[in-house]
């Protein structure tokens, strides 16, 4: 194949954009040909120069460009810091509301602690109010005001059992 | 990490986040595009700012099947054409060889011979990568977009068919053509 014939296909084989059979091709003209070997070189080159072609990015760039975008209004605004603070307080102010709720709606009725109230309850001198139960208990308080009563008696001593087999071993 | 697409989706429906994140991961190629294009820095800024103006203003347009990118380099190479075109004056960048813009074949323009840029003289200094942006500019615009967009941006012949709205083969040989051009254009330098 004449050389010229084939750069175009070397252009694509640098580019990585050959077909299998092509870069076959262009690999054995390479290898006996120094010329297309040399521009195979050269447009290697030059696809690093693209590369290397860059614009600079200007600090202010970036800002520019979005006050732009906001005076064409086609970026959403952000949300001022009080916005966001409500909606992150959001969560833990609601939780602190049912909180309160359930303590409000469930405290227990408030105890009378007047001296009338405080005093012991009153039972009938006369027995003639008490239920048979009641009588029982009367006629036992001195065994239930004295739990010593139902205590077992000390063991100074214990005895051990031993089976008179053993004693003789 | 979100796609592109998913990005430009949430953009549409009000997000102010995703576009930041769009523009955070492409403003500087973007930039380097449009100074590939123009070869001038201030005309790069602009052109680049237009770029985004216009996804935002396209973004209910956009469909997420279609490759970010691609959209991207698409929006990217019509705003720096009509900035070429707006700036352009009579008798100022007249390219080297505006009647080769589209032709398949290779006829024309030589590659220099083995004997003029030996490997060992190709230094790509301060004073030979601003001709090379000079030589650059001389390309006729098809050539020199297809030669951007795959060398510079890394897309594949098929990604930049399909930006410029040509055939893979049609992207073969302008982007063989460009390179043919530019080595003409250098080789003076070397010599």
């Amino acid at each position: 194949m004449e050389c010229r014939e084939i750069r175009e296909i070397i252009s694509a084989y640098v580019d990585g954009e050959a077909l299998p059979e092509e870069a076959r091709r262009v690999e054995e003209h390479l290898g006996g040909c120094a010329e297309c070997r040399t521009a195979e070189k050269r447009m290697r080159v030059l696809g690093v120069s693209v590369t290397r072609t860059e614009g600079a990015v200007p600090p202010d760039f970036r800002e520019n460009l979005f006050a732009r975008l906001e005076k064409e209004d086609l970026l959403p605004k952000r949300r001022s810091i009080f916005v966001y603070s409500l909606r992150w307080a959001a969560v833990p102010l609601a939780a602190a509301a049912a909180l309160a709720l359930f303590l409000l709606s469930s405290r227990e009725p408030v105890r009378d602690l007047s001296p009338t109230a405080l005093r012991p309850p009153q039972v009938s001198a006369t027995g003639e109010q008490l239920s048979p139960e009641d009588r029982e208990i009367v006629a036992n308080l001195e065994v239930l005001e004295d739990p010593d009563l139902f205590d077992e008696p000390e063991i100074e001593e214990m005895e051990i059992f031993i089976p008179s087999s053993q004693q003789r071993g | 990490m979100r796609t592109d697409a998913e990005l430009m989706e949430f953009y549409r429906k009000g997000s102010r986040d995703a576009f930041e994140e769009l523009f955070a991961r492409h403003h500087r190629r973007v930039i380097h595009f449009c100074y590939r294009m123009t070869g001038d820095q201030a005309r790069a800024e602009e052109a680049a700012q237009e770029v985004f103006l216009r996804i935002a203003r396209a973004a209910s347009t956009y469909q997420p099947t279609a490759r970010f990118t691609t959209w991207l380099y698409t929006i990217a190479r019509r705003t720096t054409l009509n900035y070429l075109r707006d700036e352009k004056e009579p008798g100022d960048k007249v390219p080297i060889d505006v009647t080769g813009e589209g032709r398949e074949g290779t006829d024309g323009i030589s590659l220099p011979g083995p004997g003029d840029w030996g490997p060992e003289r190709i230094a790509w200094g301060a004073q030979l990568q601003e001709r090379f942006v000079a030589a650059l500019q001389k390309l006729p615009e098809g050539n020199r977009t297809a030669f951007v967009l795959n060398r510079g941006e890394g897309l594949s012949y098929e990604e930049v068919a399909t930006v410029l709205g040509v055939t893979v083969q049609a992207v073969k040989s302008r982007i063989f053509r460009a390179r043919e051009m530019l080595l003409a254009e250098l080789s003076g330098l070397l010599e």
